[in-house]
């Protein structure tokens, strides 16, 4: 599968609707990540110490998988557009079993900090800490939904309705990955 | 596997991933020493630098009408940017 | 089908939003909303300061809030259409819808009872404003059902012109996902997420006004276009 990325013509990918749906959605976590730095800057000390105490290596772990589950998405979206169905069927799966590890392993992580005795109203930082990445993991299971039902889709013969319905979940699939990769640098790595 | 290398897709993952290992060094000390606040403003930039490539290649932006290119990369550089002044305002 | 009936229900939302932002704002002074940390005395001393000015505020938003009845019977008109009968989409709409409205209702009445009596104890006063907020701000159970249900309807609207674009059915859906956060006062008195705080206060409120008048539109759309059809 080759890709001739120059010189296609301008392609929305997914219909219309959805973009209304995934702009508002990514305006609404800017307006979440800009409240959180600008709340920050007035306690930093506070901010880095409670960083201090999550698990670094969850957080790594979680972004590898949001990054490959996108990659897998990605190539499903291909291999529909190649009419190779069931590779991109397959492909799906693996997208899904990504975000499946990702939900069990922020399950290990809210365990382990509530054990920990941290949690919402432990102080300003876990609110977010815990607001944030609840809001986003209510996303990743809302994709899961999303993922599922391309899988379905995917059974049908192949129209250009059904490569829209593939690319709009898939397009909502890669927003979740983008709010992942700032969160994580928020949460996880400010200095 | 031999087609998959042949996927832009692929090499683009494989940057991220590589940019998420640099970012996280960053984040632990590497490369900036002392200067937590130089370390801290590239793992912020290269976060979105991440978020664009996602936007352009895996939503497939690149090729889309360019009134909603434009949107979603004022979305990343006005973001990133505000971040990063109110970072600096406070470090 | 009678159109100008289903018009005056659709241009009751110009009459509720004027309404209710006189109310809110000028007259009660409820916006900005106080502090979930503000001294019994604090609130107190706001109920007694003006409390003809209060209870006319609230007066004039308990009293524009049935007109979200008359709304709400407007989308289930149009969501009819959608469905092509009385389906179960625009039943949940129409039944979440009105529940929505006694949400708005109440917090008003319970707000009028402190003050009605603002020398009472400010303790007391205190817990009756606090029952307010929690009512007004906290219930985004009908209103996220009744967005998805209107989403939903949008779009597995199969006619051969849909009643509604379906760019409509994402807003819904979105404006669903806004209102959540509002739920999460009760855990915080300071902060984004308390009763005063932007995820709490500032969107929902700015997003219902706002979903209000572009629903209005295209109902009005709807109806006039339908009312071509008939």
């Amino acid at each position: 599968m080759s890709d001739d990325t120059a010189h296609r013509p301008p392609h929305l990918p997914g219909e219309t609707g959805v973009w209304v749906f995934i702009l508002g959605d990514m305006l609404m976590f800017a307006a979440f990540f800009i409240v959180f730095m600008a709340y920050r800057s007035e306690d930093v000390a506070l901010y880095v110490n409670s960083q201090h105490t999550l698990n670094q290596h969850f957080g790594a772990l979680n972004t590898f998988l949001m990054l490959t589950s996108s990659w897998c998405v990605a190539v499903a979206v291909e291999a529909g557009r190649a009419d190779h169905r069931q590779r991109a069927q397959a492909w799906l799966v693996a997208a899904m079993g990504c975000a499946l590890c990702f939900v069990v392993v922020k399950f290990f992580e809210y365990s382990e900090k509530i054990a920990a005795g941290f949690t919402l109203t432990t102080n300003d930082f876990f609110m977010y800490y815990f607001m944030l990445t609840g809001l986003h993991l209510m996303h990743v299971l809302l994709g899961l939904g999303v993922l599922c039902y391309l899988w379905f889709s995917l059974r049908a013969a192949p129209s250009a309705a059904s490569m829209r319905t593939l690319e709009s979940g898939a397009s909502f699939w890669h927003m979740v990955d983008i709010l992942w990769i700032v969160l994580f640098a928020l949460l996880y790595l400010l200095r | 596997m031999p087609s998959l290398l042949k996927l832009r897709v692929t090499w683009l993952w494989l940057l991220l991933i590589g940019a998420t290992i640099v970012s996280w060094e960053f984040g632990h000390g590497l490369g900036f020493g002392d200067n937590y606040r130089l370390s801290t403003s590239a793992v912020l930039i290269i976060a979105f630098i991440k978020a664009r490539v996602v936007i352009l290649d895996f939503m497939e932006i690149r090729h889309a009408p360019r009134a909603l290119r434009f949107i979603l990369e004022a979305w990343t550089v006005v973001v990133a940017a505000t971040l990063l002044i109110l970072y600096w305002q406070s470090a | 089908m009678n159109t100008r009936n289903e018009l005056l229900c659709i241009w009751s939302a110009v009459l509720f939003v004027v309404l209710f932002t006189i109310g809110l704002w000028p007259l009660a002074h409820f916006l900005p909303a106080h502090a979930p940390t503000a001294s019994a005395e604090d609130i107190a001393a706001l109920y007694q300061a003006r409390p003809w000015q209060m209870r006319l505020g609230l007066f004039v938003m308990m009293g524009c809030s049935g007109l979200v009845c008359a709304f709400v019977a407007a989308i289930t008109v149009a969501m009819k259409r959608m469905e092509n009968g009385l389906g179960v989409l625009t039943l949940t709409q129409l039944s979440a819808g009105t529940c929505g409205a006694v949400f708005l209702i109440v917090p008003c009445l319970v707000w009028t009872a402190a003050a009605y009596r603002p020398e009472r104890s400010p303790e007391l006063t205190l817990l009756l404003n606090d029952l307010g907020w929690i009512m007004l701000f906290m219930p985004f159970t009908t209103f996220v059902v009744q967005n998805i249900a209107i989403g939903l309807a949008v779009l597995g609207d199969r006619n051969a012109v849909p009643e509604m674009p379906r760019w409509v059915g994402f807003l819904n859906l979105w404006v669903a996902v806004l209102f959540i956060p509002g739920g999460f006062l009760t855990f915080f008195k300071t902060g984004p997420f308390a009763w005063n705080g932007v995820f709490v206060y500032w969107i929902p409120l700015v997003v219902f006004l706002g979903w209000y008048m572009v629903m209005f539109v295209l109902l009005r759309q709807g109806a006039l276009k339908a009312a071509r059809a008939a």
